[in-house]
């Protein structure tokens, strides 16, 4: 108990450290003295209670003209099934940027009529993402001075609004880490190059080989295939003729969706324009082909997370500006639908399992009860009672389903009734002292006792369980006692 | 009253997407963006389009005086945080400033979080809805001219006010880790609004809430206190809760009710010290639910957002009678579920110091309180002088006065181990000077201007001898209830 009081004391003051609380819970007598309004009980007077307005008579009742005082963005629709509402939204997501509410928002202004809806999407496209690079940059900028003073972070950005900074800020949140690690990536991006270790390209040096292990970093990294891809990035290189498959620089050893087929090896775009100009291979201080093939000393340093590799279009694209943020736009969306998959993915895992041991307990006992619940005991099922108290002891609903067509009911009447008879509480010690040390070889006598007994007594009900462990035969478990005994 | 197990209903429910953008200051832990995280979890479990969604209008100056004091309400409109250092005499006197800081928009905040439960209270007048949802409101410690405990406007109090004129009886339930304490007092003296608060109790905010807290003047017996120790589990809130709300909905008959579903009673809650999970905390939802009768859900408290978020996700699909997978859709605030990306949490393995035993006690306590109602129907025959009322009410005062603080002291000197007793042991005189200064409060005047707890709680035992003779009956039952509570052994 002391104890017990103890750890209510470290949990309590563990809580207050926590940051502040509703005055009073965790404040200090002096503080607590200084508070102008204590509120420690309830006061009574003119000042404090509410005035209940008088209850309007039935008669003079009218609900209809009450306004709503709320304006209704969304009612609910039986005639569309849920499948087909999922695809428009998805539609609206992927196609025109709006989010969920605003694709219904527009669905619900066309009176629940989808084609009209679909159709007028394309005419309201919503406000694109009002943050621009810079904006995004100087806000973080901003937090890691000011911290959460969102009165401080928009002297940096007076443009914005606090609502607009809280609202980014929450969403900012939780992603950073997942930024940062495209910095961190950045970063070995760049520091090999300094120091001209082979690296990420270099672990990745198989990447044009394995193509089938190409398509899963795509998924990971780009989630974006070129075929399907509407980003302006598609037209960077398509005045070359010759071009190949994509896959890794064979000079500078960045992985491209367009390569170009050289004597020289397959170039990315940068190599292949470098050498169609001055005949020599882009001098290039970052892993080579002659490096990657040699043996790779320092391969295991740098690497970049499993799967991920830098796309040497992507990079291009990124530093030429405005399509950069289209990729990255479009990348977020991509993880974001991945992600929407993934969920919905587990979902319909859990939900299946669900179902399957819904219906797996829907099965058992049908095909258990073959035989009817029967109250009448056989002989057969006294033994199997018997041994059932030896392996389950006194859990009769167990012991019931081994038998399968009594109740937990029945089976706790024979142990009272056939206590005595089939002398169980021995048998119900021998269960305990199983659940102590094993005690294994008076267990099988047990059984051979019943076993003889049964053969002695067959044609009569009357069983008999000797307490005293006769002769000793060893038997390996109960089954081939009760496989035996029931033949 | 009918009990109908898993009927549709129609929900509608409130909110505006510019709730979430305002922010209670640096380090504060209320966080109204888990609004806008709940709000994101039912769009993406696809329960936002089984509802009606409505966009409340802002409540307006003069329907937050429906209750408030204009004053207060002027004060609230006009004050900035760049204006704050006009206001310090106002601020003092509103309450605002330390737990209810002045923040950027702190009017239209309250005006939205007003403006749902008033639209709500309004949807189930015209009986166009069962269930009406506004996990912005809630804010239940907002008194009439003070603001309290993260609180300034009572939406809570508006909407059933608005209640009131279509219904005879409302009956608040409140599940918050604290003391609904601004909805109770807001309907101390009526026998129209039976408010029910489970709530933690013992140097605790707000501090009110003791199980002999009932009511005054005509809402004698109107409010329901049920006071809770650290740690309370899904097991033990049913064993408590499902008894008095079956007691009471059979006593005082409402022809509606509003559920306050604070979130912060939940486990691992940064304020809040249950260990309540998900399930458990909807369990209240569902069980108010099988009435039938209309039904109004608002937020509250709760400053671990992500469970918030969860709870009130759960609570809205019981609402809404459908099940939901246990595995969170993908949605803006995806990563803040992390790292099992479930709805559901498991408790923690605190301690639960709430025994059976002192459950029971606190049960069959309140058991005897509600058999003192009259019976429901015949509740507006009762005939109360107008102003007997006062009389009334002063003697309330006196009846707590009397009990508080000797039975406390009592309590200190007969059981110092006991079970409960230890918070209050170890800050035991400060509470008794807290509690006289709450006590105070009624427009006491007698020893305002000291400040010595021990010397004024002498001086009012005394006083309290002298006028022990009138109250021996009152203060006999009153000190066995203390007993039957549980806090002396």
């Amino acid at each position: 108990m002391v104890l017990a009081a103890k750890n209510g004391e470290d949990a309590r003051n563990g809580r207050r450290s926590r940051g502040p609380s509703p005055n009073g819970h965790v404040q200090t007598e002096s503080s607590d003295d200084d508070s102008p309004v204590p509120t420690d009980k309830i006061r009574v007077g003119r000042d404090y209670q509410a005035v209940c307005p008088e209850l309007t008579p039935e008669s003079l009742r009218k609900p209809e003209l009450l306004a709503d005082r709320a304006l209704l963005v969304w009612s609910p629709t039986t005639d569309i099934p849920d499948s087909k509402l999922e695809d428009y939204i998805m539609l609206a997501k992927d196609k025109y940027g709006y989010n969920g509410e605003q694709a219904l928002g527009m669905l619900f202004w066309h009176k629940h009529d989808l084609d009209r809806a679909v159709l007028d999407l394309a005419n309201f496209t919503p406000f694109p993402d009002e943050w621009s690079v810079e904006d995004k940059v100087l806000f973080e900028q901003a937090f890691q001075f000011h911290g959460k003073s969102f009165h401080r972070i928009r002297q940096m950005l007076p443009e914005k609004t606090i609502a607009s900074l809280v609202k980014y800020y929450y969403s900012w949140k939780k992603i950073r880490s997942r930024t940062s690690q495209m910095d961190k990536q950045a970063r070995k991006l760049t520091t090999p190059r300094e120091d001209g270790t082979p690296s990420e390209a270099g672990s990745e040096g198989g990447s044009n080989e394995d193509s089938d292990h190409d398509e899963k970093k795509w998924t990971i990294h780009r989630g974006i295939r070129r075929k399907s891809d509407t980003s302006p990035r598609s037209g960077t290189s398509d005045e070359n003729g010759n071009q190949g498959e994509g896959g890794a620089c064979s000079n500078c050893g960045v992985n491209c969706t367009v390569t170009h087929v050289t004597p020289k090896g397959s170039l990315c775009t940068s190599c292949f324009q470098h050498w169609r100009r001055t005949g020599i291979l882009r001098p290039t201080s970052g892993p080579t082909a002659g490096k990657r093939g040699a043996p790779m000393g320092a391969r295991h340093k740098r690497k970049p997370p499993r799967g991920m590799y830098i796309n040497h279009d992507d990079l291009a694209a990124m530093a030429s500006g405005s399509a950069g943020v289209l990729i990255l736009k479009a990348m977020d969306r991509e993880l974001e639908a991945l992600h929407r998959q993934i969920q919905q993915n587990k979902q319909v895992v859990s939900s299946l399992k669900r179902k399957h041991s819904e219906s797996l307990e829907d099965l058992r006992p049908t095909a258990d009860n073959s035989s009817r619940i029967n109250s009448r005991w056989t002989n057969e099922e006294l033994l199997l009672a018997v041994q059932g108290v030896r392996k389950y002891g006194k859990d009769f609903k167990s012991i019931a389903e081994v038998l399968g067509n009594k109740t937990e009911h029945h089976v706790r009447s024979f142990f009272v009734n056939y206590r005595k008879r089939y002398n169980l509480d021995t048998v119900l010690k021998d269960y305990e002292k199983d659940n102590g040390p094993v005690i294994i070889d008076d267990t099988a006598d047990e059984k051979v006792e019943l076993e003889d007994a049964l053969d002695n007594n067959s044609s009569s009900d009357v069983i008999c369980v000797s307490p005293t462990p006769p002769a000793k035969k060893e038997f390996k478990n109960n089954k081939i006692t009760i496989a035996q005994a029931s033949k | 009253m009918a009990m109908q197990p898993h009927s549709k209903k129609r929900v509608c429910y409130y909110y505006d997407s510019d709730i979430g953008n305002y922010y209670y200051g640096q380090g504060h832990p209320m966080k109204p963006h888990r609004i806008r995280m709940t709000h994101n979890l039912l769009l993406n479990y696809g329960l936002y389009r089984k509802m009606e969604i409505y966009r409340p209008h802002k409540a307006t100056a003069e329907e937050m005086t429906k209750f408030h004091s204009d004053d207060y309400i002027k004060f609230l409109r006009s004050i900035r945080p760049d204006n704050m250092s006009e206001y310090n005499k106002q601020m003092q006197r509103f309450n605002v400033g330390e737990d209810c800081p002045v923040f950027d928009g702190l009017y239209e905040f309250c005006q939205l979080s007003a403006g749902g439960s008033v639209a709500a209270a309004v949807k189930l007048n015209k009986q166009a809805s069962e269930i009406c949802i506004n996990w912005g409101g809630g804010l239940h410690h907002a008194k009439k001219s003070e603001a309290s405990g993260f609180c300034y406007v009572n939406d809570i109090v508006l909407g059933i006010l608005e209640l009131l004129k279509y219904h005879q009886r409302v009956l608040y339930i409140d599940i918050d880790v604290h003391h609904g304490d601004g909805v109770e007092e807001a309907f101390y003296t009526t026998d129209r609004v039976m408010t029910v608060s489970f709530h933690k109790y013992g140097e605790y905010f707000p501090g009110t809430g003791d199980l002999r807290d009932i009511g005054a003047g005509k809402g004698k017996y109107y409010a329901v206190n049920i006071p809770l120790r650290d740690g309370m589990d899904d097991d033990s809130y049913e064993s408590i809760f499902v008894p008095i709300i079956s007691k009471v909905m059979e006593t005082f008959q409402p022809s509606a009710v509003v559920l306050q579903c604070g979130a912060d009673s939940l486990t691992g809650d940064r304020l809040g010290c249950f260990n309540l999970t998900v399930r458990g905390h909807g369990k209240c939802v569902e069980f108010v639910k099988k009435y039938n009768l209309p039904f109004m859900m608002v937020g509250g408290g709760g400053y671990t957002i992500r469970n918030v978020s969860r709870a009130w996700t759960y609570e809205t699909s019981v609402a809404l009678g459908v099940e939901i997978a246990n595995e969170l859709p993908y949605n803006d605030y995806f990563e803040y579920f992390g790292p099992d990306f479930k709805l559901h949490i498991s408790p923690s393995n605190m301690a639960n110091q709430n025994t059976p035993e002192y459950l029971e006690k606190i049960k069959t306590r309140l058991f005897e309180n509600l058999r003192m109602l009259p019976h429901a129907p015949g509740v507006q025959v009762q005939a109360i002088p107008e102003d007997a009322l006062h009389e009334d009410s002063d003697n309330e005062d006196k009846v707590d006065k009397d009990d508080r603080l000797p039975q406390k002291d009592l309590d200190k000197r007969i059981a110092p181990e006991n079970d409960f007793s230890d918070s209050e042991d170890e800050e035991g005189s400060r509470r008794d000077q807290r509690s006289y200064k709450g006590r105070k409060r009624p427009r006491l005047e007698k020893g305002s201007d000291s400040k010595d707890g021990a010397m004024d709680e002498k001086s009012i035992k005394d006083e309290i001898k002298s006028e022990k003779d009138d109250k021996e009956d009152i203060k006999g039952s009153i000190d066995d209830n203390k007993k039957d509570a549980g806090l002396t052994p």
